[in-house]
């Protein structure tokens, strides 16, 4: 197109002036103090090169590693399951029943519940005794768990608790149906295809950008994972909670060690942006996008 | 279609005009880090503005409001201007502190940030003000409720201290023909009576009590005890038992030694072996103590003193006793403190703010609901002063005098995070080891053990002896 | 779609059983903001407030200036969704409707804004809007939504703006339209679904926003609802009652928006319908 550089440039200038004076600024500052011991309460801070990366990856810093295990146990458990599950709830949301406009309120309504309210409901639901979740299992004789206490069913709870949570990502899936063109449903129906065939060829296919979009966020978002272990666990027991960011912010602000804090961020920048990219390179493939541009 | 056209293509100019404007401040400015100092410099002596920061509700704000009317009216010329910090204090206070926009006085945590903070030079050494105050020194205020980074480096003093207990529903040991547990220090219960009193007083759904061989632990309905797992709890029973966090010159872990293994073995044999106190677990089934006892989850529990208010509040016949003893009887005394920035430009006047914010005249209602004690001393050895706060009131029942005022002053021990150097370090090592322990999957002495030589790493001596 | 009789009463049974779970949070808040304190950690818990405790509602509102919290709170939302709206969208159009170089290397450069975690650079972006002289105001809080209101919001409008097909944009530089023209009159109404989500998100998030204003404010003329809700929490226990209460009330607003805003989003667009 004609011009295309300079609209380009042009429409695209708060976001990218945006980025330059409000965050690029601060990346930058943290990518330096994590070559130095920077800690805020003190007035001298010393340059002290890569061995904050070397005290990382040396081992001496085991909870550096464990958090990290831990971090990954939660994305691969979490990512699929907040996809598949809003995927579904936000096809059954898109049927055309009575009361739709309150359904989809509900299924919005845990993430607007501030989180210290929430968090007590989590604490009764999945408590091993009296909870809500465990008396329902030991009527149907299935066996029970002591959830967010016990080491081995910490992560998975977590992973639980959190997928009330997925309402955005439900209503970006229903802003994504919502924008497929009724003709082709018809275009099936017409072809005698049912249900199947519509959601396998034209739902789906339709939706991979919006699908796309929900991976890459879901996949940065769980990274990042720290609300739960702050409210919720503080990291028990036996540490088995301790998500990579809490443990981060507990080194970088309770431990007021901002340097050594800052170089655990930036090696969580790197693993998302690999991770990220990834997603992005193999968008080729299967996102499909009506526009016919590339991704 | 014009119109929108025109006024976006507007908003985009004032918008570009206006990061232009923006990333040229930033310009300017970097080289002076003093244009952001901009609340101490109202130098002159007719004006003085003290800035103060703190935490809490409310009902625990109002006393500081109340001190603070007392101090302006008798310092005509200085203004307090109060900063209330509602959560997240410390990451608010690291910022501030990080742009050199600090209050002159600010209320700190022993636990958090108050040492990392002291040990890079942000507090006054109030003990220079207590030497030479006339109406305050060490021997007028309650024991334990000073905070020093070394002897004779005070940081910070405590306005309501707290002290552990033992509360319990009066009618749970009627109905069951049970003496309560006495509140005379002297008459303690030793643990061994303690257990027995506990076993008699949980009871599973079938009726049985835990000293009944027919007792099903797993349907517990009503607990004898609760000993919640919180440092601050269990530190009593090591103390009482000999024990430390730490030994005596500071050199070596101290919860590996056998008076201190002793005292987490019993209490972990408590959840695990007698099933008269909840595990962490269970625990999380037991709301918070003045629910726990009213609705008979609980027959008795230890609990800091502030648990009274919420006890008055409830409304049936609750009382406090002292806790059982391993040894010596010794009680914890927990509380924040009030520290002096550096940096003030007025310390004598942040000073006389800071005794002024100690009265317990201004913060008699906390005082009176149950949620706090007072810090000058005379206001336990004084009848006239101590009747105030402790007589004809609900959240003060009859064995308060006995079982917290005498036992503050004279069993009180300091919190280790006042004295243990690097103590969330050795925490964050601790607590996974003990999760094991209060779960009986290991012993005491096997979990502190299998942590000593890292735990040892992170020891870097004692606040309260000289190097 | 038209689904069989059978489908849709599986649907309808499904979509029940889910809303059963996800009301619980909900519930929960509101019979806790009319209990009394003992009354709210009983355990198993009780669901009817006995009694009644409509005092809570007053008292939490009274003992804390909330009207001041709410008139904040709403200058900040309100601007801060215009900006996002109006940024975002051009912002994306430009990553996803105009061909120009460098264009996909530059919004992975803006992608990276979200890996970071916050808690490192939290204290530089603090440092930086104290040296431009604007601690303590709303400008922080506000001004970057009129900077592309932040990448997520871009991204997510870059992928409704992608499918939406070439021809489109073709048939309107035939007829001379240019690309500001394409913007306005093509790829905005027919996103307005996907724009009415960013809006949607965008209140929400400065209505609950808590960290942003804990930072950058510091006198309470200031402050916002996020902030006076963290005042209820003591030293050794919390008012759950009054929190309760005043949680209650901050929420029911994004109830109502969201309830309001769901309907922009229920009907498919047509895009033969636009096109005419």
């Amino acid at each position: 197109m004609r011009k295309g550089m300079f609209y380009g440039l042009l429409f695209t200038a708060p976001a990218i002036l945006g980025f330059a004076i409000f965050t690029l600024g601060p990346m930058i500052a943290s990518l330096v103090l994590s070559l130095t011991d920077y800690n805020v309460f003190k007035e001298q801070t010393a340059f002290v090169g890569v061995d904050n990366y070397i005290r990382l990856f040396s081992g001496e810093d085991e909870l550096f590693y464990k958090s990290l295990g831990i971090t990954f146990y939660f994305v691969v458990l979490r990512v699929p399951a907040v996809i598949l599950l809003s995927f579904g709830i936000a096809l059954l949301l898109n049927l055309n029943v009575k009361g739709r406009a309150i359904f989809r309120t509900i299924i919005y309504l845990p993430s607007i519940v501030p989180a210290v309210a929430s968090a007590m409901i989590w604490m009764w639901l999945l408590n091993p005794d009296l909870g809500l979740i465990n008396s329902l299992l030991s009527r149907l004789h299935l066996p029970t768990s002591n959830w967010l206490y016990g080491e081995g069913s910490v992560i998975p709870s977590v992973v639980l608790t959190t997928l009330w949570g997925i309402g955005s990502t439900v209503i970006i899936f229903l802003a994504g149906l919502s924008g497929i063109p009724r003709q082709y449903y018809e275009a099936i129906e017409v072809d005698g295809g049912g249900w199947f065939r519509k959601l396998s060829h034209v739902t789906v296919p339709m939706v991979t950008p919006t699908i796309f979009f929900n991976t890459i966020m879901t996949i940065i978002g769980s990274f990042q994972v720290f609300n739960e272990a702050y409210i919720l666990t503080q990291g028990g027991p036996n540490n088995r909670s301790l998500f990579y960011v809490f443990y981060l912010w507990r080194t970088g602000f309770r431990d007021a060690e901002m340097g050594y804090a800052s170089a655990l961020a930036w090696i969580l920048f790197v693993i998302i942006l690999f991770f990220t990219f990834i997603v992005f390179r193999t968008s080729k493939s299967w996102v499909y996008y009506e526009g016919g541009d590339r991704a | 279609m014009s119109q929108p056209r025109k006024s976006v293509f507007i908003t985009l100019a004032l918008v570009l005009m206006l990061a232009a404007v923006l990333s040229a401040c930033s310009k300017s400015n970097t080289a002076s880090p003093d244009t952001s100092a901009s609340s101490g410099n109202s130098g002159s002596k007719e004006n003085i503005k003290l800035r103060m920061t703190v935490w809490g509700s409310p009902e625990e704000v109002a006393p500081y409001k109340k001190a603070i009317q007392n101090f302006e009216a008798k310092h005509p010329s200085v203004k307090v201007e109060l900063q209330h910090i509602a959560a997240d204090y410390d990451t608010k206070l690291t910022t501030m502190v990080a742009g050199n926009d600090v209050p002159d006085i600010a209320m700190m945590e022993s636990g958090t940030i108050a040492f990392p903070m002291a040990e890079q030079g942000k507090f006054y050494n109030l003990q220079e003000f207590l030497d030479t105050d006339a109406d305050i020194s060490p021997d007028t205020l309650v024991p334990n409720i000073t905070y020093s980074l070394e002897p004779g480096n005070v940081i910070g003093i405590g306005p309501g201290p707290e002290s552990f207990a033992l509360f319990y529903n009066e009618d749970i040991f009627k109905d069951a023909g049970i003496e309560p547990p006495p509140s005379n220090v002297a008459d303690a219960w030793t643990w061994d009576e303690f257990v027995e009193v506990a076993k008699k007083l949980t009871v599973d759904t079938n009726g049985k009590t835990a000293a009944d061989p027919d007792f099903d632990p797993k349907k517990i309905k009503q607990y004898g005890a609760n000993i919640s797992t919180w440092w601050g709890v269990y530190s009593n029973f090591i103390y009482s038992n000999g024990g430390d966090f730490i030994s005596a010159d500071g050199k070596t872990f101290g919860l590996n030694q056998p008076e201190a293994v002793e005292a987490l073995q019993k209490i972990s044999d408590l959840m695990n072996v007698h099933h008269v106190s909840p595990s962490p677990v269970q625990s999380k089934n037991i709301p918070a103590t003045n629910v726990a006892l009213q609705t008979k989850k609980v027959a008795m529990t230890v609990d800091g003193q502030w648990a009274s208010a919420g006890l008055a509040q409830s409304k049936f016949n609750f009382n406090v006793g002292v806790m059982p003893v391993m040894k010596e009887p010794v009680t914890t005394v927990v509380c924040g403190m009030f520290s002096i920035f550096k940096s003030t430009k007025h310390p004598q006047e942040t000073w006389e703010l800071l005794k002024a914010l100690l009265d317990p005249e201004a913060s008699i209602d906390m005082l009176t609901a149950g949620t706090w004690m007072p810090s000058p001393k005379d206001w336990y050895t004084d009848p006239a002063l101590l009747a105030k706060w402790t007589e004809n009131l609900e959240a003060r029942p009859s064995g308060y005098k006995e079982a917290i005022v005498d036992v503050i002053l004279t069993k009180g021990h300091q919190t280790p995070t006042g004295y243990v150097k690097n103590f969330n370090n050795i925490m964050d090592l601790v607590n996974p080891a003990l999760d094991k322990v209060w779960l009986g999957q290991q012993t005491a002495q096997e979990a502190m053990d299998s942590i000593a030589a890292k735990v040892q790493a992170q020891i870097k001596g004692r606040r309260d002896i000289k190097e | 779609m038209r689904p069989s009789k059978l489908s849709l009463t599986a649907g309808y049974g499904a979509l029940i059983l889910i809303s059963c779970m996800f009301i619980i949070p909900f519930v929960w808040l509101i019979r806790s903001s009319l209990m009394n304190l003992s009354q709210i950690f009983t355990m198993p818990p009780e669901w009817i407030p006995k009694p009644f405790q409509w005092g809570n509602f007053h008292k939490a509102l009274t003992v804390l200036p909330f009207d001041v919290f709410f008139k904040n709170t709403l200058i900040i939302v309100v601007t801060v969704l215009v900006g996002t709206v109006i940024t975002s969208s051009i912002g994306a159009f430009g990553f996803s409707r105009i061909p120009w170089k460098g264009r996909d290397a530059v919004f992975a450069v803006l992608m990276t804004s979200m890996m970071l975690p916050a808690a490192v650079t939290m204290i530089p972006s603090f440092l930086g809007w104290q040296m431009m002289g604007f601690y303590d105001t709303l400008y922080p809080l506000i001004v970057p939504a009129y900077f592309g209101g932040g990448i997520f919001n871009i991204f997510l409008l870059r992928q409704f703006y992608l499918t939406i097909p070439r021809d489109f944009d073709e048939a309107a530089y035939v007829d001379g339209a240019n690309y500001w023209q394409i913007y306005t009159r093509i790829i905005f109404p027919l996103s307005r679904s996907a724009i009415i989500v960013v809006a949607l998100f965008s209140f929400l998030a400065s209505w609950n926003d808590f960290m942003g204003p804990l930072i950058y404010l510091k006198s309470d003329k200031w402050f916002t609802l996020a902030l006076g809700l963290q005042m209820f929490q003591g030293t050794y226990t919390a008012q759950w009652d009054l929190l309760m209460a005043a949680s209650a009330t901050v929420v029911l607003p994004c109830v109502i928006v969201f309830l309001a805003g769901q309907r922009y989003f229920l009907e498919g667009i047509t895009l033969t319908g636009l096109k005419g």
